[in-house]
């Protein structure tokens, strides 16, 4: 019950900050104001990711943005004036597009999370999505008793982070070797399965759309020698 | 007294309070080790800095005696006085020891005071905040420089698990399955205050050299993530406490002499090991932004570098962040390479099953003395190796430890697939 109320206080508290911030990105004026709280959001979204219990996810969402905002706010020092920008005055033509744009987007999220295993019968969609990912591809599915009770709405509880120990207080009698078992099916594990095999072709492509843009930035970037 | 028994008991028994209670003394003694290192490595830096440049160094700063009134004033000569006491002659050689070793005017100890004058010092310093400056951020980047590296160290195990009657302790502050990523994600942040800094200043100088630690960070962190790919490859899993596990019953991944690590291939697997040693090291120098890397605050073209506008306190945040930076990176190379809380040659396992506490205690010395060990290292690299030049740092990142990186996978894999 505690953990229960503890984790829902603190995903709260981290969605709220994440969604002002996301609204500080366009509200501020000052472009490295917006980029700063950019970088805050996705630690926010990172930190949600921790709470679900998926470490991965989160670490990488602060790895790879991390790296980007810097080089974003690079651009923004030296290619934008970094005085305020003035009002801009925007026709309704923009805002119609806009809302047509977000409108598509936000449909699309909700579209998604609607099709997810569990999304339904109000269980938690990630770990609903953990446990069919691993009865179709591990093949030995986390039992019931061994895993962690996750609330109602969103998955995760703190003891987590020891999860052998847990497993252990549960069931005294259980062999070390079948405890670390409880620890080694890690959301690592689970997402590069599911990535690989389950959901492979899509990440070829779009691992072939990141090259590509990679070897598009060069060449531009490239001086053409006239020799 | 019973009482007391009775409730610590039932307030251990309960799972959550368990948790809470043992994370917290772990947290504590981990930050206290962290902080102190910090001061400790400061003094290496300058003793061994006089050390390999042929001069004392800081020794002098000791306990001063004429600070207590009891043991009389310099001019009173305590050690008169106690040499009297004891009925020592004054030639004799007990007493030419005690004046060599400056007993008769403080109490020496190696001048490990000084880094303790050096932060009085700088807290007592005139702070000057300069009025060109973006205020809110000009604050924030010390905080964002010296707060990551303190944070990072939260999944560095400093000895192996404890089983208490009311659970199961493992000695890291977070076990958590992403140790290696959790550390370069969130060290990585600090280069945001080392950027921030720069570009708040409002000053052309600071900002190049915070130009220079984006760049710098960047070009680094790619090898430094492939670099430990190899060694993921070996040890299958993320887990620092698996990883340094696997290295005590298998061989520390560079000493692999017992256990498992007798095999041959482990011993062909020192040669890609080896690579990503050699390059993993000089990317934790860079990351760490230590001297020969030390672009970002390259005096002779950029002034100061990034903190050239901060003064007193705020000036010392950078440094202590850099030492911190360093501390956790040397427990970094430690626990991934050297074995980190092991003893090695078996001697865990022994101790281990003879008492888990005295265990603790053997692995957490170790890991101690590895980390001196390698601090040292970092201290005698920077005044060995003379800096480099701009260029030649992103030559170095991006043409040669990229691909060496990724070969190194592809050898790895060659290595483990024809030698199982």
């Amino acid at each position: 019950m505690f953990e229960t109320s503890l984790c829902q206080i603190l995903f709260y508290l981290l969605a709220a900050l994440a969604v002002l911030c996301a609204v500080g990105v366009v509200a501020y004026r000052n472009p490295v104001n917006s980029a700063m709280c950019m970088a805050v959001c996705f630690a926010m979204v990172a930190a949600i990711f921790f709470g679900m219990g998926a470490q991965f996810l989160g670490i990488v969402q602060l790895i790879v943005y991390a790296g980007a905002i810097l080089v974003l706010f690079l651009f923004v020092v030296m290619m934008l004036d970094i005085h305020d920008e003035g009002q801009s005055r925007g026709s309704y033509i923009h805002a119609a597009v806009g809302v047509l744009v977000a409108g598509f987007f936000a449909g699309l999220i909700i579209i998604t999370a609607l099709r997810l295993p569990g999304a339904t019968d109000n269980a938690c969609p990630v770990h609903s999505l953990c446990d069919s990912v691993g009865e179709l591809l591990i093949g030995e599915a986390r039992t019931a008793s061994e895993t962690p009770a996750a609330p109602a709405q969103y998955g995760g509880s703190l003891p987590k982070l020891n999860a052998a120990a847990a497993a252990r207080m549960e069931n005294p009698a259980i062999s070390d070797a079948d405890a670390a078992k409880v620890t080694s099916i890690s959301d690592v594990k689970l997402l590069g399965k599911c990535l690989y095999t389950h959901y492979n072709i899509p990440f070829v492509i779009l691992s072939f759309a990141l090259l590509s843009g990679t070897v598009g930035a060069v060449a531009l970037a490239r001086k053409i020698r006239k020799d | 007294m019973d009482a007391i028994i009775d409730w610590y008991n039932s307030l251990m028994s309960n799972e959550i309070w368990f948790y809470l209670i043992h994370t917290l003394i772990k947290l504590v003694l981990m930050f206290a080790v962290i902080l102190a290192f910090v001061v400790l490595s400061v003094w290496i830096e300058r003793r061994v800095a006089g050390w390999i440049q042929d001069r004392p160094g800081p020794n002098r700063a000791g306990l001063p005696l004429f600070l207590l009134e009891r043991f009389g004033s310099k001019e009173k000569q305590p050690l008169k006085n106690w040499l009297h006491f004891f009925g020592i002659p004054e030639t004799s050689w007990i007493a030419k020891l005690c004046t060599w070793l400056r007993l008769d005017r403080e109490i020496p100890i190696f001048g490990l005071i000084q880094p303790c004058l050096d932060g009085g010092k700088l807290f007592l310093k005139q702070e000057t905040t300069p009025s060109y400056v973006r205020k809110f951020y000009f604050i924030l980047a010390p905080m964002l420089v010296l707060g990551p590296p303190l944070v990072a160290a939260a999944v560095v195990p400093f000895a192996s698990e404890v089983n208490t009657e009311f659970g199961h302790i493992s000695m890291c502050v977070a076990n958590l399955d992403i140790g290696p990523l959790w550390i370069f994600a969130i060290s990585g942040l600090s280069v945001y205050g080392l950027t921030l800094a720069g570009w708040s200043s409002n000053s052309k100088f600071p900002f190049l050299g915070g130009l220079r630690a984006t760049a710098q960070l960047i070009s680094y962190e790619v090898a430094m993530g492939l670099s430990i790919i190899p060694l993921l490859m070996m040890f299958g899993t993320l887990n620092l406490q698996q990883i340094v596990q696997f290295q005590a019953d298998n061989g520390w991944t560079l000493l692999p002499l017992w256990g498992e690590g007798l095999s041959l291939q482990r011993w062909i697997m020192m040669l890609p090991l080896g690579i990503s040693f050699i390059i993993f090291v000089t990317c934790v120098f860079a990351e760490a932004n230590r001297t020969p890397f030390d672009m970002a605050e390259c005096e002779t073209d950029l002034v100061a570098g990034y903190h050239a506008e901060y003064s007193s306190m705020k000036f010392a945040s950078f440094f202590m962040g850099e030492y911190a930076a360093m501390v956790i990176g040397s427990a970094v190379v430690v626990t991934l390479f050297l074995g980190g809380w092991s003893i090695g040659f078996g001697a865990d396992a022994a101790l281990s099953a003879y008492c888990d506490w005295l265990a603790v205690l053997c692995q957490f010395c170790m890991f101690i003395v590895k980390l001196l060990a390698f601090i040292f290292f970092f201290v005698w690299v920077r005044w060995t190796l003379p800096r480099f030049r701009w260029d030649q740092v992103m030559k170095l990142g991006w043409l040669y430890f990229l691909e060496i990186t990724v070969v190194n996978i592809f050898l790895t894999a060659a290595v483990l697939y024809f030698t199982k």
